[in-house]
């Protein structure tokens, strides 16, 4: 009767029904009764034992509706459809196969995608830089070509040992054409062709070298103002062209002259449009064959007036090439004659040129073009 | 039951806590193929593959809501593994194939965790056990007080007795002999082992 006692009050104990006194008083009891401790524990054994038995009671029988649910919705399949052969194996294997090897996938197929891309991209992006380089504006100035001096160096040093022979003035890096515009030692050529220079030279046809002293630069306009700067120069004399503000028409005859090579050359062409390289308004467009080295050259028209300077061709097409118009030349030597200089330039406006032929007009021209030649190194 | 997908095993992980019906459904679904698939291919039968699942399947439920067991791997790996040694133990039982059976997946060693699966089973048909020896009426008294939670007046009046008193100390009695039934069915289960 004592255990049906002790697990009432075990139980209530449990449930918290127990009064304060009562409460005390089981307690004091559990620690000083070691049968009420015993009770106590197999208690608490039972119930917890009989609590996960009715979990896991209620547990299978949902597990066996889930299951013959599932069986159910299996059954209700038709047979034929589980059991169809494809081409592609056992769905189940391929499952398995899929979730095995999917990182290894999607690592490949993202390579494959990245490649075609790239690829094609870059396939692009070469053929734009080509169109890009055919449509390029170029400079008309020479570069001399390296290997050649450096071979000619060797040789030079191979066979003159001897200290005496006085020393061949250097190749220039870079040339191009210029020409005088006042009598008291002003030339003009194109600014690429003086930019980053260290030193510049100008050569005339006899191949007498003047060293040149002082630059002014008009990098918009692609010009260049030169100054000869050298003991031996005295003046040119009087200029037998004149330099022509107006426009000129289309179709008149133009030529000019020029180093494109070690000696002076001679272009001859018609004034193709009145405005240059993508509609720029500040050059024409001239239908004479060019070659690098021609850029600063005179362009004159038959009369022999100056109407233009040299500056540079299109490369993808045939026969563009492009001259600063002389109203900017103008232009600049004022600004100059304004600004930076305490003699003014005095271009000249006689032309001793006009209506003689083309032969008598190059030989009198021919004394005031001269190779401009650069080093910057 | 609704058809509810889980995205996540912790999506599912919650369900199961939360006793939601369907999380145990779609769980249960999920890797029935499987172990079946596993059975089937050693020797097994349909009937024997629902076995070991559904003790697989029921240790995983109870020790996820006991939050007893620390999860380092997918569930899957989890159910394949204790279904995978639970069917190498049958195997050995009906001493044919010993341990030999052709895999599938990944597995883990799952020694500990089968044991302690054992040890739940074995108590639990001790109890089953102990139920039927306690013979009607005090069965259901026990199961609906206990189990079902139903109140003191409920069960007095579906046993017709006359108060709740009375009904009180009945299930104290009955209580007392499951207690005595269940102890020795079970010491002499341990003392054998």
């Amino acid at each position: 009767m004592k255990e049906l006692e002790a697990f009432k009050q075990i139980e209530k104990y449990f449930n918290d029904q127990l009064s304060p006194e009562a409460l005390t008083y089981f307690e004091q009891q559990l620690q000083t009764d070691p049968e009420m401790a015993e009770y106590y524990r197999q208690y608490l054994q039972l119930d917890s034992t009989l609590r996960f038995y009715g979990k896991r009671k209620g547990l299978k029988a949902q597990l066996n509706a889930i299951h013959n649910e599932m069986e159910a919705t299996a059954e209700n399949q038709p047979t034929a459809e589980r059991k169809v052969i494809t081409p592609f194996g056992d769905k189940q294997k391929r499952k398995i196969f899929w979730h095995q090897h999917y990182a290894t996938i999607a690592v490949a197929a993202s390579v494959a995608i990245l490649t075609v891309f790239g690829t094609l991209m870059s396939i692009d992006v070469w053929r734009s830089m080509g169109k890009q380089q055919n449509a390029r504006y170029t400079a008309l100035r020479r570069e001399v070509e390296k290997i050649k001096n450096s071979q000619r160096a060797l040789v030079q040093g191979y066979n003159g040992a001897d200290a005496r022979v006085a020393p061949k003035p250097l190749p220039a890096n870079f040339s191009g054409t210029g020409f005088a515009i006042s009598s008291d030692g002003y030339l003009v050529t194109s600014y690429h062709v003086v930019k980053d220079a260290d030193s510049v030279f100008i050569e005339n046809r006899a191949g007498q070298r003047f060293r040149v002293k002082n630059i002014y630069r008009d990098q918009t306009h692609d010009l260049a103002i030169l100054k000869i700067d050298d003991a031996d120069f005295t003046s040119f004399g009087s200029l037998p062209y004149a330099f022509k503000s107006d426009l000129s028409e289309l179709g008149e005859r133009v030529y000019t002259l020029g180093f494109p090579r070690e000696d002076m050359v001679f272009g001859e062409g018609s004034l193709s449009s009145k405005t240059g390289f993508e509609g720029d308004t500040t050059s024409y467009q001239i239908s004479i064959p060019l070659n690098p080295g021609n850029s600063g050259g005179p362009l004159l028209d038959s009369q022999g007036n100056l109407i233009g300077i040299i500056s540079g061709q299109q490369l993808d097409q045939q026969g563009a090439s492009f001259a600063v118009k002389s109203a900017y030349l103008k232009q600049l030597v004022e600004q100059l004659s304004q600004d930076s200089l305490n003699v003014p330039i005095k271009l000249s406006t006689k032309n001793s040129l006009s209506w003689t032929s083309r032969p008598e007009q190059l030989k009198k021209i021919k004394d005031y073009v001269f190779m401009v030649k650069v080093y910057n190194n | 039951m609704p058809n509810v997908v889980y995205f996540s095993e912790d999506a599912l992980l919650a369900g199961i806590r939360s006793e939601d019906e369907s999380a145990v459904a779609y769980l249960y679904k999920q890797h029935y193929p499987m172990v079946l698939h596993l059975v089937l291919n050693n020797n097994g039968s349909e009937e024997e593959a629902k076995d070991i699942y559904q003790e697989a399947i029921i240790v995983f439920l109870e020790k996820i809501r006991e939050e007893s067991l620390e999860l380092n791997c997918l569930i899957k790996t989890y159910l394949y593994s204790v279904c995978r040694r639970l069917w190498l133990k049958r195997l050995a039982f009906k001493n044919r194939f010993a341990g030999v059976v052709s895999e599938s997946d990944t597995f883990l060693e799952m020694a500990e965790e089968v044991a302690d699966l054992e040890d739940r089973e074995i108590k639990f048909n001790k109890m089953a056990e102990a139920l039927e020896l306690l013979g009607e009426p005090c069965k259901t008294l026990i199961e609906d007080f206990y189990l079902q939670d139903l109140s003191m007046q409920t069960i007095t009046d579906k046993f017709g007795y006359t108060n709740a008193d009375n009904t009180k100390n009945q299930k104290y009695k009955c209580l007392l002999r499951l207690k005595k039934l269940f102890f020795n069915i079970y010491k002499i289960k341990v003392e054998r082992d």
